[in-house]
């Protein structure tokens, strides 16, 4: 079908979104677009739902970290933030989020909020509650695996 | 804007790890739920720029248990939350001025109402929303957590009950920043404002007791001056 004339096509913006997940945790593009669909559905209902129109719009995630762009209509900026807030798995891994940013286009979007992925993961051996562990390590920080299940930690932890 | 977590060993992540993930999502301070909680809150705010309190949620079955763990750990932490969930637990806690927050007032068999409402503001005890079941439950225990939020914010209204607000993290991935939790709350009725006094009076408190805690502190409004008796 033809487009739409530029002035009444749909306003939109674009949420750049950072997420964190445990290192074995997967996670794809269609699983966040159908975690961030459920819970617009249930926080907004469906016509608050269909009004935002939440879609993932770029999707990057490797080894626990990630960062997508979901696009809403302008002026349901703050819907889509409140939908995005409510996701608290995928797939049953839970994830943690934040928005780092809003833009009028993808490209101001990746540019402005988006940063540069982080070093790669290590696995060491690291001293925690006076045991040696085996932790994966990023950075500063490292989930370790311990009888209990996994725990997150910093190096200030690590003694 | 503070946040009130569970850690390590009651949660999933340590204390310097949701310090670092709530400092990186805005927020100036963290209060520490978990008594058994092991931390260097000095080297946590020099590392990550948030100041580590220690809070202690003392969660008992009955008034009588609770008054003596009030009594234990009062000396011991900034904080002093008490779980609610019971009527009799929530009364004794609204009327108890050494308790700073009751939280979770409307878990399980718990209710407030007015009466209620009215003691905690004469004893100046904080009430809780807890945003953990609205941002992490879903179907009909999440609507009966908003049905709950809903009653009890209009006590809070009514009555100017102090109140935080908190979503009850045990795990970093559970915080969220500042600027979502307004926008959640926006949704289910709260107005932007309210949640930022909701999350600023956990500074308050810290601020409050820390004054308290002043050895030149007397009582409200009287301080010891700077002379020799």
């Amino acid at each position: 079908m033809k487009h739409l004339p530029k002035h009444i096509r749909p306003r939109w913006r674009y949420l750049a979104v950072e997420i964190e997940a445990a290192p074995d945790a997967d996670i794809d593009r269609g699983a966040f677009q159908r975690a961030l669909w459920y819970a617009a559905g249930n926080l907004l209902g469906d016509a608050g739902s269909a009004d935002a129109d939440l879609t993932v719009f770029g999707f990057e995630y490797a080894d626990g970290i990630g960062e997508a762009i979901v696009r809403a209509r302008r002026e349901e900026t703050a819907a889509a933030r409140a939908a995005l807030a409510c996701i608290d798995s995928v797939d049953g891994d839970s994830i943690g989020l934040v928005v780092r940013g809003i833009s009028g286009t993808v490209r101001a979007c990746e540019e402005s909020y988006l940063r540069d992925r982080s070093p790669d993961l290590t696995e060491e051996s690291v001293a925690f509650a006076d045991d040696q562990r085996p932790a994966i390590r990023r950075d500063d920080v490292a989930e370790l695996s311990l009888p209990e299940g996994f725990v997150a930690a910093t190096e200030l932890d690590f003694h | 804007m503070y946040e009130a977590v569970a850690a390590y060993p009651a949660g999933d992540s340590t204390v310097s790890r949701q310090a670092r993930t709530a400092a990186d999502y805005g927020y100036d301070g963290l209060v520490v739920r978990t008594r058994e909680a092991d931390f260097d809150a000095e080297a946590i705010s020099d590392r990550y720029g948030i100041e580590v309190v220690r809070g202690i949620e003392v969660d008992a079955a009955d008034p009588q248990s609770a008054a003596g763990a009030v009594g234990n750990y009062r000396p011991e932490c900034s904080v002093l939350l008490v779980r609610g969930g019971t009527d009799v637990l929530n009364r004794y806690a609204v009327e108890t001025d050494r308790i700073d927050v009751l939280t979770r007032p409307m878990v399980g068999d718990g209710d407030f109402n007015h009466v209620l409402a009215r003691a905690a503001k004469t004893h100046r005890v904080h009430v809780e929303f807890d945003f953990g079941p609205v941002l992490r439950a879903s179907g009909g225990p999440r609507v009966q957590a908003l049905q709950e939020l809903r009653k009890l914010r209009e006590l809070v209204e009514q009555y100017d009950v102090p109140f935080v607000v908190s979503v009850t993290a045990d795990s970093h991935r559970q915080l969220r920043a500042p600027r979502e939790l307004r926008a959640v709350g926006e949704q289910i009725g709260f107005s932007p404002d309210q949640l930022t006094a909701g999350l600023d009076a956990w500074g308050e408190i810290v601020a409050r007791n820390r004054e308290r805690a002043d050895e030149r502190f007397i009582e409200p409004g009287v301080r010891r001056g700077p002379y020799e008796q």
